[in-house]
């Protein structure tokens, strides 16, 4: 199910002979030229309470790229992933310790940043699809309506932007104003997708966003995240491997809170560094 | 073991226990321990419902006889012409606060003296004691009708007071006794005739006293304000208003007829829309819900306006933005408010909340408040905000409950997307559990109605309908409700009277106003629990 990204990819993708369906991110398949770092992870220490989550991570992450987190339940990936658009900051005595996080530059846990602004440019969904119980047209313009869009005619064209960019367009047209709790689940995961890229962020975080879904509403999201990635710099925590291997040009992989390796997806599966690394995406443990 | 047991263990030991209690086995008693439990709910709740009926159902029948009474001693016919004398009262006592204003309007600032004023309002008391005057004539008369009146209504009431004697002693076997009581028959006709003969009487001393008004309003006195002056003018439209009503009494006079029956329809509508609640009266007592209807109403009104911002505004905080810290301290504090016992905080209410109120008002700069300044203590707005502080509880428990039922996953959606806390409580958090705050309020309502000790300690009960053309002033006046009546009334009252009845069927309305609230709250959180899934 998986599309070539761009008309320009090599033929030999596809032919390569792998069990997975691997896309050989080092070859410059989706743009031309280097892909640009946008957020730098620096040493970074998480704390909830007493408790240490993420232990001294560093972490390169590029522009308009899918880079997947992996590794088995509770190693940190989907803490670091929330630390990105300050979500932590929800929950009582997180704190980062140590470390910082800049994206272009700029320490987003700075004194002078204000969340709310980081996450309209940061958008996040997350494992269990979760429309608002309202309907479809006001889930997707919710994002606008609350920057203060009141213009009619800006929030039709965002919303069908919006649904044509998350390839929802052609099932919901006809009902938009019917809830969007009426719809599947793969096609509410599409809704939160089109709802956080309808408030236009650079950057996407989705957290096991197929967790939830059965095989065929996963392969149209993972289409829907080779058609994004064009426009949005993608970051994905996911249990499977297989998707990870699909769907990343970059993988990092966790392990107790840290960060144990970082390469390129096609490395990682194919000739990871680390033994740990090696038994967990070859299924020996996780 | 030396002695062996006489039977020998089972191989296999899977036989019924032999544990029997009136023939029951064990898991039998514990069955019917608890379904006994839950059927004694369903049962009392059953037997009150048959009761309230059962005590209520005769008022109706009795409260007909009561109107057929009013009817046949002709005191429906003496009141056509009392409403007449009244409504002349009422537009006297407009004068009078004309008056009142006139004279604050001279006396004002940089005006004159009270002396000088009361001089210069001299034409306007020559007026005013000409148009009261016209009605003495009026006055008299009807006041000879009443005692006429009166009397044939004491003279029934003699008979069926002597009927019912009779009748005890005839069912006490005592015959004698029982014929020695004397039972005189009323003649309706007869004793009426000398109160129906007085029609013509009355037709010329009803155009006497069209022609005093209509002298007395030709020349009205000239008013200082041209806004006093449009009261003078109101003033007199509503006096020729007034006199228009006039053929329409003679009329109602003449077609009077003792003997037309009272349909039995009237017995609930008596109840349902009277407008009076009147007992141990003199002339004629008057089952009428409305006043204590709508004295219930407003007092909850109150208390509901206070009580949801109150409520929902805290459940808001506790949940959506307090620390645990505040969390551990605000819940039980406002949960603890339901454990003081409602005549303790009736008692606050007279000693300290409505003399406070009450002190309030007469502030100067307060003044623009309506209603303000009040002199009774006790009514309707220090009733409310008691009643506030026994819904606040229930509101903000239940609305609490609703809040933390929205399903965390919403809030971060709406964190993710870049909205503030205040745009993610308002947007997200309360329309999605709007149900349930509704169905919260609905539930502070049915106990804020339900209420008894509060209202009558502080709702000052005045049985009469509040009087809505103050406007918002209205909650300073003092009302009756229909859980104040009851208790107030109830112990005094002679067991299968008409009253006691009157009572139970006011008990009937509050029970089905409880069931009907209650019903709704239940309902809408059903619709709540199926939308939020």
């Amino acid at each position: 199910m998986v599309t070539a990204p761009t008309s320009a990819a090599p033929m030999e993708n596809t032919a390569a002979p792998s069990t997975l369906t691997i896309k050989v991110p080092g070859a410059p398949a989706a743009d031309p030229g280097v892909a640009s770092t946008l957020i730098e992870i620096s040493d970074l220490d998480f704390y909830y309470g007493a408790k240490q989550a993420l232990f001294d991570v560093n972490l390169r992450l590029d522009e308009k790229r899918v880079t997947a987190f992996i590794g088995p339940s509770g190693c940190g990936k989907s803490t670091l992933l929330r630390c990105l658009n300050r979500m932590n900051d929800l929950i009582d005595g997180t704190a980062i310790r140590r470390g910082a996080i800049k994206v272009r530059g700029i320490d987003i846990y700075g004194a002078d940043v204000d969340p709310i602004e980081l996450r309209k440019r940061v958008g996040m969904v997350f494992q269990k699809s979760n429309p608002f119980p309202k309907s479809i047209y006001e889930n997707i313009t919710y994002g606008l309506r609350i920057q203060g869009v009141r213009s009619k005619t800006r929030l039709d064209e965002v919303v069908e932007r919006s649904l044509r960019g998350a390839a929802l367009w052609d099932e919901v047209k006809d009902r938009l104003h019917e809830s969007g709790l009426g719809l599947s689940g793969g096609q509410q995961q599409r809704l939160c997708i089109a709802r956080t890229i309808a408030v236009e962020p650079e950057i996407i975080l989705m957290d096991e966003p197929c967790s939830a879904l059965d095989p065929i509403a996963t392969a149209k999201v993972e289409e829907l995240i080779h058609a994004l990635k064009k426009q949005f710099t993608i970051i994905i925590v996911t249990h499977s491997m297989q998707q990870a291997a699909r769907c990343s040009d970059k993988t990092a992989f966790f392990y107790m809170g840290k960060l144990i390796e970082y390469a390129d997806t096609s490395t990682i599966f194919m000739n990871p560094a680390n033994p740990q690394t090696e038994a967990y995406v070859s299924g020996r443990f996780g | 073991m030396p002695s062996a047991p006489p039977d020998p263990p089972s191989p296999f030991p899977i036989t019924k226990a032999r544990t029997h209690l009136l023939g029951l086995t064990f898991d039998e008693c514990i069955q019917v321990f608890f379904g006994g439990n839950a059927v004694m709910a369903v049962v009392i709740l059953g037997l009150i419902t048959f009761f309230l009926f059962k005590e209520g159902a005769s008022f109706f029948g009795q409260n007909r006889e009561n109107l057929t009474v009013y009817r046949r001693a002709g005191l429906e016919y003496v009141d056509f012409m009392r409403q007449q004398e009244q409504d002349h009262t009422a537009l006297t006592r407009y004068l009078s606060d004309l008056r009142l204003r006139t004279l604050q309007h001279l006396t004002g600032p940089g005006g004159l003296t009270l002396a000088a004023a009361n001089t210069q309002l001299a034409p306007f008391d020559e007026f005013a004691n000409r148009y009261s005057d016209a009605v003495v004539p009026l006055r008299g008369f009807v006041s000879d009708l009443t005692d006429v009146a009166t009397a044939i209504k004491t003279k029934f009431i003699v008979m069926g007071d002597n009927k019912t004697q009779r009748e005890q002693l005839l069912g006490a076997g005592k015959t004698a006794e029982a014929a020695a009581v004397v039972i005189t028959p009323v003649d309706f006709k007869a004793e009426l005739a000398p109160l129906v003969g007085t029609l013509p009487a009355y037709r010329d001393l009803s155009t006497a006293f069209a022609k005093s008004l209509t002298e007395a309003i030709a020349s009205p006195p000239k008013l200082p304000t041209p806004e006093l002056q449009a009261r003078m003018e109101r003033f007199r439209a509503l006096t020729q208003q007034y006199l228009v009503s006039f053929p329409a009494t003679l009329k109602n006079l003449e077609s009077w007829d003792y003997l037309k029956p009272v349909p039995v329809w009237q017995a609930f509508t008596a109840f349902l829309f009277g407008k009076d609640w009147l007992t141990a009266s003199f002339w004629q007592d008057w089952y009428g819900i409305v006043p204590l209807f709508v004295g219930s109403l407003l007092v909850s009104v109150i208390a509901l306006l206070l009580a949801v911002p109150l409520g929902v505004g805290a459940a808001i905080y506790v949940n959506q933005i307090a620390s645990p810290l505040e969390q551990r301290l605000i819940k039980p504090s406002i949960e603890f408010i339901s454990a003081i016992p409602s005549v303790v905080l009736g008692f606050f209410g007279i000693a300290v909340l409505g003399e406070a109120l009450r002190a309030l008002s007469h502030v100067t700069w307060l003044s623009w408040v309506p209603g303000f300044p009040f002199a009774e203590r006790l009514n309707a707005l220090t009733a409310g905000c008691l009643l506030a502080l026994i819904a606040v509880p229930t509101i903000f428990t239940l609305a609490e409950d609703a809040l933390n039922n929205v399903p965390r996953s919403f809030k971060e959606a709406s964190f993710a997307l870049g909205a503030t806390r205040l745009q993610t409580v308002l947007r997200i958090i309360v329309p999605a559990s709007l149900s349930g705050i509704v169905s919260a309020v609905l539930l502070g309502l049915g106990r804020v109605i339900g209420e008894t000790m509060v209202v009558l300690l502080c709702a000052g009960n005045r049985i009469a309908s509040p009087d809505f053309t103050a406007g918002l002033g209205v909650v300073t006046q003092p009302v009756h409700t229909m859980t104040g009546i009851i208790s107030q009334e109830m112990g005094e009252v002679v067991r299968d009277s008409i009253q006691y009845r009157a009572l139970f069927v006011v008990g009937i309305v509050l029970f089905f106003l409880a069931l009907l609230i209650n019903f709704l709250a239940q309902k809408i959180v059903r619709k709540y629990r199926i939308s939020i899934g």
